[in-house]
């Protein structure tokens, strides 16, 4: 089991001057899943890219320790991996493609066989030579999942997984949340009853 | 168990390799879909054009050709690169692939695999448009050697100071307009400089201790410094 503990303290999120949460806290370690609902524009996402360090928030703080050292906020990008809406791939590239500058550009080593294990554990094998701008929707999200998992992170931010995936792809998240609970650390951020249900705790930002 | 694969093989990470990787995937994109060579060609080669034919060999006198060439095919060269290497970051913007280049890459090495893809395009850009000025122009030069070394040193200052500004409007509404004016201050002493150079140059006027060359050198090492302290301000939120 890795070693990596995420605490979160007191954040809050302004946007102009509107509040988006505050006060919100929680400590999460090897094993634990913990899920985050809330209505539309309740700053779910907001939250995930705040534990991810793509936004500042307005107060508190996100710490990650490993192997109870701290790690610093510009090295934290290594030690997680994330799937959003927002996050696109490189359309004009190959799925194998985008896999080999993600595997390059974090310093994991590429290893072909890795990555089509991986494009296999979600069902994209046969389309790894197909350009990503002509993936469907479904077809993108599951490359993003591959994305997030290319390194092995130890925390896994899930927005809203499930989107675009038909059942198979939601089994496969399924499969990916149980598997990732023996490695590290998953957040959810999603309003799907079966993707919350993954966690072992909720926070709900409407409340 | 797993762990500890990954962090073994981070550990091996270099900002070179980083910017080596976003490099390579900004060439493959571009040879794809050619979005920056295209506007930046097609600029240049009907510019080059439009002078060579209006201007042509015959109708300046002798004793201005040096200083007016220079400010020509400086010109010709500077808004060619302004048409097209924002487009770097631009494009990363417009596809939403930003956030996931934030995640996966090291400020620094974006900033250098971006530089590197510019002066790439800068060095194509200065391989077709040097040549063919001077044939068309019948562009007499008197120390090559100092020549080259002016358009050289100039195209990296130039890719410096273009990757640097198109970072910072990437993520601003009018960034045509946004780019070319913060572009145009940060690149005005560097296209005075490469104009004396190349007037130099063509003139014959002794090029002791290549005074042009190493200004354009400073600027270059200057410009990348602090845009490499820079650049993470302006990369995070």
């Amino acid at each position: 089991m890795s070693t990596c503990y995420l605490k979160v303290s007191n954040l809050c999120k302004y946007y102009s001057s509107t509040l988006l949460f505050k006060e919100i806290s929680f400590k999460l370690g090897p094993g634990e899943i913990l899920g985050i609902t809330g209505w539309n524009g309740s700053g779910k996402s907001t939250l995930l890219r705040i534990i991810a360090g793509l936004v500042r928030p307005s107060a508190g703080q996100v710490e990650m320790s490993y192997k109870d050292e701290s790690i610093p906020k510009d090295s934290r990008r290594k030690f997680l991996g994330m799937v959003a809406p927002a996050l696109a791939l490189y359309e004009e590239l190959t799925a194998l493609e985008n896999m080999e500058f993600f595997c390059r550009v974090r310093g994991v080593s590429y290893d072909r066989k890795h990555c089509l294990h991986i494009m296999e554990r979600v069902g994209l094998t046969e389309h790894a030579h197909k350009m990503c701008r002509n993936y469907s929707s479904g077809m993108k999200q599951r490359l993003k999942l591959v994305q997030a998992l290319l390194h092995e992170p130890p925390l896994l931010l899930l927005d809203e997984p499930g989107c675009n995936l038909d059942s198979k792809g939601i089994r496969i998240v399924e499969e990916i949340t149980s598997e990732q609970r023996r490695f590290g650390m998953t957040v959810i951020a999603s309003n799907e009853k079966r993707e919350v249900d993954y966690a072992d705790r909720v926070i709900n930002l409407s409340e | 168990m797993k762990s500890g694969r990954w962090i073994t093989q981070t550990e091996s990470s270099t900002y070179l390799n980083e910017a080596m990787a976003i490099w390579l995937r900004d060439l493959r994109s571009e040879f794809r879909t050619r979005y920056a060579i295209n506007a930046i060609l097609m600029f240049a080669v009907t510019t080059l054009i439009a002078v060579s034919f209006s201007i042509g060999a015959f109708r300046i006198g002798e004793a201005e050709k040096p200083f007016l060439y220079a400010v020509l095919l400086w010109i010709i060269l500077v808004f060619s690169a302004l048409s097209g290497l924002s487009r770097s970051f631009v494009k990363e913007e417009e596809a939403g692939t930003m956030d996931v280049l934030r995640l996966s890459a090291r400020p620094q090495a974006v900033f250098l695999g971006k530089l590197f893809f510019n002066l790439t395009l800068l060095g194509a850009l200065e391989l077709i448009i040097v040549p063919s000025f001077i044939l068309l122009m019948e562009y007499e030069i008197q120390f090559p050697g100092f020549f080259a070394a002016m358009t050289i040193s100039a195209g990296l200052g130039l890719g410096a100071g273009t990757t640097i500004v198109a970072a910072m409007i990437a993520q601003a509404s009018a960034r045509g307009a946004l780019f070319s004016a913060l572009s145009f201050p940060l690149l005005f002493p560097l296209m005075i400089t490469a104009i004396k150079g190349c007037e130099r140059a063509a003139v014959g006027m002794d090029p002791a201790g290549w005074p042009e060359v190493r200004i354009a050198v400073a600027y270059v090492i200057i410009m990348i410094i602090m845009s490499l302290f820079l650049f993470p301000l302006i990369w995070e939120e």
